[in-house]
């Protein structure tokens, strides 16, 4: 097989590798940031409910 | 919170492996003498991507063994996200394999040993999802999976030997105990791509581990908050 008739084939395999990889690298990467947000959203919540009415005025 | 946070400095070596790997098969390798000619150069991400996913299947069979023994819930996640992972990396590798089927044998898919045996892998580790879909409660659900995920890794092996046991196959055998079958700049550009992909892995499963661990702390709240 020549470099003219191959270079196709190569190309498709390579795009194909380097698509997945890089889109499931930013989702997952997005996930993360999703997550820690609302992890800090919740304990924000629970503290805020654990912390008594009179209190929370005064802060 | 940043513990659970992949660390950069394994994606960015994966990414310095990778992209060696990747300019020195273009431009240190030689196009191949035999009849695959250019074609090839898929050689150089495909088989480590197939080994990093076998690899992958490895660690989810060491961490279902893990979690039987100690019923730690922390093996069962390490297990599914190397499931996850080395689905992923079969899927390209099955992807990657078609196109040089097409590219050096003429044909998309044949029924010979190695295609077999990995479609096999692919459908039982499918499977392996299903299965953890359809078991609500935790402790059992970690069980079942573990249990299935020994029995999947059974045909592992029989996926890596497959070409060896069965040589007339249409994959021929580069890698053996007597040597690499290769020229030495074509080991120097796979090793530095297996190197690569191989702390790729380690980076998503890291990252991936992360992701679970912080679902789990999303639902923990939430129940501790009454929602």
């Amino acid at each position: 097989m020549t470099i003219e008739e191959g270079v196709k084939y190569v190309a498709a395999a390579y795009a194909i590798i380097l698509a997945v990889l890089v889109i499931y690298y930013f989702m997952s990467a997005r996930r993360v940031t999703a997550l820690q947000r609302d992890v800090q959203l919740l304990e924000d919540e629970a503290k805020r409910l654990q912390t008594p009415v009179g209190e929370a005025g005064a802060e | 919170m940043k513990k659970l946070v992949s660390a950069p400095a394994l994606f960015i070596g994966a990414g310095v492996f990778l992209i060696t790997g990747l300019m020195l098969a273009f431009w240190y390798s030689p196009v191949d003498s035999s009849s695959m000619g250019f074609s090839q150069k898929i050689f150089y991400y495909h088989v480590p991507i197939a080994e990093t996913a076998l690899v992958a299947f490895g660690i989810a069979f060491v961490a279902a063994i893990a979690y039987l023994r100690t019923q730690d819930l922390k093996w069962d996640r390490l297990s599914y996200v190397s499931v996850r992972l080395g689905l992923l990396f079969s899927i390209l590798v099955m992807l990657t394999g078609m196109i040089w089927g097409k590219a050096a044998w003429d044909t998309w898919w044949a029924w010979e040993p190695r295609l077999t045996t990995f479609l096999l892998v692919c459908f039982l580790y499918a499977a392996y999802w299903v299965l953890r879909s359809v078991v609500d409660e935790e402790q059992r659900r970690a069980t079942y999976a573990a249990v299935f995920a020994i029995i999947a890794f059974i045909n592992v092996p029989i996926t890596f030997f497959a070409t060896r046991f069965l040589p007339e196959g249409l994959h021929p055998v580069v890698i053996s105990a007597g040597g690499t079958g290769m020229e030495g700049s074509m080991f120097v550009s796979f090793f530095i791509s297996m190197i690569g992909m191989t702390l790729l892995l380690v980076a998503l499963t890291r990252r991936d581990l992360a992701i679970e661990n912080l679902k789990d702390r999303v639902t923990d709240l939430k129940t501790s908050l009454g929602g």
